[in-house]
């Protein structure tokens, strides 16, 4: 298939870099921002876009990994998770949109579980050595997925986007 | 060891909150649906302050120019323009401050307008002409305010950062540091108990009401905004409820009280205007520390010392806070503001910003995408911060 993405994005690039932002006027402060966001945007997706569907799956598989903790050290949310994770058994991992709708469906079973019924229920510290785990990795799997968007002040220790698949 | 995660006798009590947080958080769900929202052009800015300003103060012979967009803002629409009319042929220059249909945070232009008046004369402010908290005439609300002159970066510095954050301020951090505390001792001194503060509330002195109100208010915002769930922000929401510390002392917060908004002049240095106030409450001074001391808006010098808004060491920052206001820094409870903060930060960029982009609610739906690719960086923080607590 020619022209790939890849050539597209970078297409679209130089366009904006060599003909549309040097042919806007002075004043025209909010369109040159704009278009160098557009620039920024489109660098990182050129980096993401062939692995969006096996991180998002990564993501799915840590997420269902954290539901099935809390179910056992909170036995008591145990039912709401299991079916949380029983509906998403036939997801499509081919379909990065029902992927991310299997991640809402385990997450708000798990967020659940962590409000307790709005503190009336106890969490258990081992459910919470858990979220804290899974919040930890994943939010270094999600720094080093948007590390190139500038605004980490420690983006320097984020490894290539292939190390956190 | 994170203390979270114990059972309470009662439910936690969402509707604790102040009145106007809650109308302003229920009139973003109520309004979202009348997107997608299109950044006003100057033409409709014209039209728009003609009708405002004929409407709400009876001026004659109106007519507005010169008007420019300025910068930033992934929350708000500002215009510069001068006003004249048959009373005033010179013209005076403004500036209209309004929201769009949804920004990274969902504030009230009239607490923000009040907060201005109220600290008029404590430390430089943009004087307030006047306000539409409800958007009644403007048709969205907004605020109309005076022109102030200044810069919030140097000119000329080594390295200067998006919307103030990571700038070096170099050879002007003696002539800016001290103004900075200064801010810091004669905002928190301020006694408001006479000020005209009609939209805000006081929390009681000596409860967790401080804490709580922040609390349920930007986990309001969160729920109200969520698109896919983060754990993480639903732990600390639980721990944050369940550590609320005791404010001893209400004082006005700014809430974002941070050199990038700080003007002043060029070469003096002097601070003209201390800029936006919409986060502004009344609540405990160690959540405007606790927000200003963030990782986010420093940087370190070459020696790798962490700089506080790039003027002062951390550990100098507090010690000559605390010295120069008499307010005592307790470390539990600095602790306690920074995990709310870096919530808050997450909130911002993980549900609200994230929403508003998916509504198409906002003049810059893209800055907003932008800004919510960096908030893992706010989960990691506070992970860090719920371990060390």
């Amino acid at each position: 298939m020619l022209p790939n993405i890849d050539l597209r994005l970078a297409n679209c690039i130089k366009a904006l870099e060599e003909v549309v932002i040097p042919s806007l006027a002075d004043g025209e402060r909010m369109a040159r921002e704009q278009a160098l966001l557009v620039i920024g945007h489109l660098r990182m997706i050129g980096g993401q876009w062939k692995h969006a569907l096996r991180f998002e799956c990564a993501s799915l598989d840590a997420m269902s990994a954290l539901a099935r903790t809390i179910a056992v050290s909170d036995p008591g949310f145990g039912g709401e998770l299991a079916d949380a994770l029983a509906a998403i058994e036939t997801t499509d991992r081919r379909d990065i949109d029902a992927v991310e709708a299997a991640i809402c469906r385990v997450g708000a079973a798990i967020d659940k579980a962590i409000l307790g019924g709005d503190g009336i229920l106890p969490l258990s510290p081992a459910a919470v050595a858990a979220i804290l785990a899974y919040g930890e990795k994943q939010a270094f799997r999600e720094r080093t997925w948007f590390k190139l968007c500038g605004l980490d002040p420690d983006a320097g220790e984020l490894p290539p986007i292939e190390a956190v698949l | 060891m994170v203390l979270a995660g114990i059972a309470s006798s009662t439910k936690w009590d969402r509707n604790n909150i102040e009145p106007r947080v809650r109308e302003i958080l229920d009139r973003t769900v109520r309004d979202r649906v009348k997107g997608p929202y299109r950044a006003k052009t100057a033409q409709q800015v014209e039209q728009i302050l003609c009708r405002y300003f004929a409407a709400t103060e009876g001026l004659a012979g109106i007519t507005i120019s010169d008007v420019v967009r300025m910068a930033g803002g992934a929350s708000k629409e500002q215009f510069a323009f001068t006003l004249r009319h048959s009373g005033d042929s010179a013209g005076t220059k403004l500036i209209l401050r309004m929201d769009p249909l949804e920004g990274i945070t969902q504030t009230c232009r009239g607490r923000e307008s009040q907060l201005h008046r109220a600290m008029q004369g404590v430390v430089p402010v943009a004087g307030i002409r006047s306000f539409d908290a409800d958007g009644e005439t403007l048709g969205q609300p907004g605020m109309i305010m005076e022109f102030v002159s200044g810069v919030t970066q140097p000119t000329e510095v080594n390295r200067v950062g998006v919307t103030g954050i990571g700038s070096r301020f170099d050879e002007w951090i003696p002539k800016l540091a001290p103004q900075f505390i200064d801010a810091y001792i004669k905002v928190h001194g301020f006694d408001f108990s006479q000020a005209d503060l009609s939209y805000f509330k006081v929390p009681r002195a000596g409860t967790t009401d401080a804490a709580i109100w922040q609390v349920n208010w930007w986990s309001e915002l969160c729920w109200n905004a969520l698109v896919e769930p983060v754990p993480i922000i639903t732990l600390t929401e639980r721990w944050l409820r369940e550590n609320a510390p005791v404010c001893d002392k209400p004082v006005i917060v700014h809430g974002d009280l941070r050199m990038g908004n700080f003007m002043f002049e060029e070469p003096s240095g002097r601070f003209t205007a201390i800029l936006d106030w919409e986060l502004g409450h009344i609540g405990d001074f160690h959540e405007d520390l606790a927000w200003v001391i963030q990782k986010l808006f420093g940087v370190w010098r070459d020696d790798g010392v962490f700089l506080v808004c790039g003027l002062l060491p951390r550990d100098e920052f507090l010690a000559a806070y605390q010295a120069q206001s008499g307010n005592i820094i307790d470390p539990g409870k600095l602790r306690y503001y920074e995990i709310l903060n870096a919530y808050k930060c997450a909130v911002m960029d993980l549900a609200q910003a994230i929403r508003a982009a998916k509504e198409s609610n906002n003049h810059q739906d893209l800055v907003l995408s932008m800004l919510a690719s960096a908030g893992a960086v706010f989960l990691h923080q506070i992970v860090r911060l719920l371990r060390e607590a």
